[in-house]
């Protein structure tokens, strides 16, 4: 059936509106930004005085100084050990935590999780939709671990792998797992079961049946659940290193402090925005290229 | 059919007692056998139960539960959960709905959905600290958030599928631009508003969990694990990761149901269950 | 010729052409009169314009050129005074069959108790009783249809456009179908027309056949069908009807 495409309007219309609306708001945002420079704010009544400070809304320019100091941070002539200075962004160039350092390794634990429990997924996933008795055995078993957040493991995992690289890297692996198994399980299951046997009929069997029918009937949901699975792995790693890594954007937005004590450290605005930014940036980067590998992959989807 | 439910439930039952028999064996085995003494960071951790068998479950789990804990913990963080499900949808949903109705709205916002969409809600929370506190406001609104990207693309998304048959039928009935919304666009859009709220469910557990560990001022679930972490117990431990899985799945059981009454009319392919 | 009936529908020259990468030309300089109460029907191949004339006709379309007076006034969009049933399911699935009868009624503001009062004529006429309160999932292909129809004339339109209302239904049901839109039409007596490449269903219903030449679609021919109402499975084998049938096919070939 034919959606309901509405008049939308042509492409170019629609890019620069989209560009006015993003300028628009940049400016409203500076000109706000920036009011405290001209109205004293002790003049002003208390809720208005509350928010129009640098330290809750930055200025423009302010995050765009906090961006240099960042990408530049790893250059900075001290460097050495962390030193509480309370100053998030102080604290943050004594480390030498830069930003495009910290947006590498967490994009490499991103790409591990993806490679490591997006095979396991997409494989157990696989395994369930082929076999009913696969399936009928494990698939309670799989809906009570998905039940539980990641996350929420962390503290129990850090037990057993001590403090390191695998502990961190085990939620987004288990996360990225959890989230591959079901659209893989649907595509086998629903889509590819009717050419399998078709193509049974035609005497196909084995590793051709599984390479040429089942994962390219099942390679576009697989896709569309590793599409969702990139943005899931982004928000286990931040979290992750949130609350425990040494190191990674999760860890440039926090700025510093173990555990629970965290947030103590006064967190600068202007850094956490420039962190933001970052990681949208780079999340839509991952599944733009994502999308045209899968597109190409998928040439023969009717679109 | 009833005989394959039959066997589907036998089958579910004997694997997940096969694995509750299999970690009491392991939990017995591993109280003899596994280090007690871990060394970890800076200092050695005493007395650690890695694999706690059934018996310290059972004494901590009344314990958490006669002393209140547990109880309290629950309570909060599904009011958390719920509060920003609520905020969220509330905000959400009919944003994502008039953008598919509104062709010059969706160009002036589509760059900010896009821009919320990868980035995760999680890293927020230091800015909502800063600017909402650290209590009750900046979690709700941390979650609220979450919520509110999955909730207007799953709505935006349902209104653009309804099929243009529909929407040209009920115009040429006579219908005002009103009784088409309410009659034919809200009720198609409906499944697939109610699947994204069932995803928009699950990350709403996570989104508390790790903001809750994060700095809790209350007991709540993310709290209990915190402080147990930084013992450690690992009972305590065990019981709170089971306790927020058996909600989310509780969550999720019910998401499942209000998705089923609400497409009641949709036709189910047998295969479906 | 003057024609002593009423005209209700004036196509005058109607040209359409789909804008796209390669502009598609599928109505080239159309021009037909319907009357008062009379059964159309258009056939002609898959992509001969068909569809997009009676769409035109409803009003969903503009054509390139040329005009469409109903009653004398050019059409400006969507009415229910031009009822359509559509090609696909239409059925809305999230209404029972009750909901699905009343809806042009509550468009248009009638009264509860008027609303039930048509619903159940409706449901006697299509012969659905007992069915007012199921989904349309519940239904087979051909029931669906036909709440469709019934649908349509609850708001009592002027006139009846059938855009291949039975092309996804199997050849037993569809002559179930033909013959229940047969004995509704004998009750009713609306203008209709109907859009089909089936053309014993065109012969079977109509009282004039017009044949649409391939895209771009123009009339080619028209055949008057004389054959008596009330019609039956005899009138389907009857010499009147397979000369129709020939003479029809005749046409098509000259194309």
């Amino acid at each position: 059936m034919r959606p309901a495409e509405a008049a939308r309007p042509p492409k170019a219309r629609r890019v620069w509106l989209g560009l006015a609306s993003v300028v628009a708001l940049v400016a409203a945002y500076t000109l706000l930004s920036n009011a405290y420079r001209v109205v004293d704010p002790s003049l002003l009544p208390d809720p208005i005085r509350g928010v129009l400070r640098p330290q809750i809304l930055p200025p423009t320019q302010r995050i765009f100084d906090a961006f240099v100091q960042l990408v530049g941070a790893g250059a900075s002539p001290v460097g050495g050990a962390y030193v509480h200075t309370g100053d998030h962004i102080g604290g943050l160039v004594e480390q030498r935590v830069t930003l495009q350092g910290s947006l590498l390794i967490s994009t490499y634990r991103v790409l591990i999780g993806i490679a490591v429990g997006g095979s396991l997924g997409v494989l157990a996933g696989l395994l369930m939709g082929w076999s009913r008795a696969v399936d009928e055995y494990a698939h309670p078993i799989y809906i009570l671990f998905r039940s539980i957040p990641p996350l929420a493991l962390i503290t129990y995992v850090m037990l057993w792998l001590g403090h390191g690289t695998a502990h961190v890297l085990l939620p987004i692996i288990y996360a990225v797992f959890t989230v591959v198994v079901i659209p893989t399980y649907h595509g086998v299951r629903d889509v590819a079961d009717i050419y399998v046997k078709a193509a049974r009929a035609l005497g196909a069997g084995g590793r051709l049946l599984l390479s040429r029918v089942v994962l390219p009937a099942a390679g576009p949901f697989v896709l569309s659940g590793l599409r969702y699975a990139l943005i899931i792995a982004w928000m286990t790693t931040v979290g992750v290193e949130m609350l425990m890594a040494d190191e990674g954007i999760g860890y440039l937005l926090i700025g510093g402090g173990m555990w629970s004590s965290r947030l103590e450290v006064a967190g600068d605005p202007a850094v956490i925005v420039v962190g933001i930014v970052a990681l949208a940036l780079v999340g839509y980067a991952m599944d733009a290229g994502v999308r045209v590998a899968g597109d190409r992959l998928t040439e023969w989807v009717k679109r | 059919m009833n005989g394959l439910w039959r066997r589907r439930l036998w089958r579910a039952l004997l694997s997940v007692g096969a694995l509750a028999v299999l970690y009491g064996i392991a939990s017995e085995i591993g109280s003899a056998l596994l280090p007690r003494r871990i060394w970890m960071v800076a200092h050695y951790l005493e007395d650690v139960e890695l694999l706690p068998p059934y018996r310290s479950l059972l004494e901590e789990t009344v314990f958490l539960i006669q002393s209140g804990i547990l109880p309290r913990s629950v309570l909060v963080s599904t009011a958390r959960v719920f509060e920003g499900l609520a905020l969220g949808a509330a905000v959400g949903v009919p944003l994502g709905l008039s953008m598919a109705r509104a062709a010059r709205l969706e160009c002036l916002l589509d760059p900010w959905v896009t821009f919320f969409r990868f980035t995760p809600a999680l890293a927020l929370l230091p800015l909502y600290a800063l600017w909402f506190g650290l209590g009750e406001l900046s979690k709700i609104l941390l979650i609220a958030t979450a919520v509110a990207v999955v909730t207007l693309l799953g709505a935006y998304q349902g209104v653009r599928d309804v099929p243009r048959v529909y929407l040209e039928a009920a115009k040429s009935l006579g219908a005002s631009k009103g009784l088409i919304l309410r009659k034919i666009v809200w009720p198609a859009a409906l499944p697939q508003i109610f699947s994204s709220l069932r995803i928009a469910l699950g990350l709403a557990w996570v989104t508390v969990v790790v903001a809750e560990l994060i700095k809790a001022t209350m007991p709540s679930l993310g709290y209990l694990l915190a402080l147990a972490g930084a013992y450690p117990r690992v009972p305590t431990i065990a019981v709170g990761i089971v306790t927020i899985g058996l909600l989310v799945l509780a969550c999720d059981a019910v998401a499942l149901g209000c998705y089923a009454v609400a497409t009641r009319w949709m036709k189910r392919s047998p295969a479906h269950a | 010729m003057p024609d002593p009936r009423r005209r209700r529908l004036e196509i005058r020259d109607v040209t359409h052409v789909y804008e796209g990468k390669t502009a598609t030309r599928a109505l080239d300089g159309v021009s037909l009169d319907v009357f008062e109460n009379e059964f159309l029907a258009i056939v002609g191949p898959v992509g001969s314009g068909k569809t997009t004339l009676v769409r035109i006709v409803a009003g969903f379309l503009t054509p390139s050129s040329g005009v469409v007076l109903w009653d004398g006034a050019p059409v400006a969009g969507p009415s229910p005074e031009r009822g359509y049933v559509f090609q696909e399911e239409a059925i809305f699935p999230w209404m029972t069959v009750r909901d699905n009868l009343q809806f042009g009624l509550l468009a248009q503001g009638v009264p509860a108790s008027e609303r039930e009062k048509i619903v159940a004529e409706l449901v006697t006429l299509i012969g659905l009783e007992g069915y007012e309160r199921a989904y349309p999932k519940e239904l087979s292909g051909g029931m669906s249809k036909m709440v469709e129809v019934a649908r349509v004339l609850a708001t009592d339109p002027a006139i009846l456009l059938l855009d291949e209302p039975f092309g996804l239904l199997d050849a037993q049901t569809r002559s179930k179908m033909q013959d229940q839109l047969s004995r509704l039409w004998e009750e009713k007596r609306k203008t209709v027309i109907l859009v089909t490449h089936d053309i014993e269903e065109a012969i079977y219903l109509a009282d004039r056949v017009v044949v649409f030449t391939p895209r771009p679609g123009r009339v080619q021919a028209e055949v008057v069908v004389d054959l008596p109402r009330p019609r039956s499975l005899e009138t389907r084998f009857s010499p009147a009807f397979l000369e129709l049938k020939r003479s029809i096919w005749k046409e098509i070939g000259r194309a």
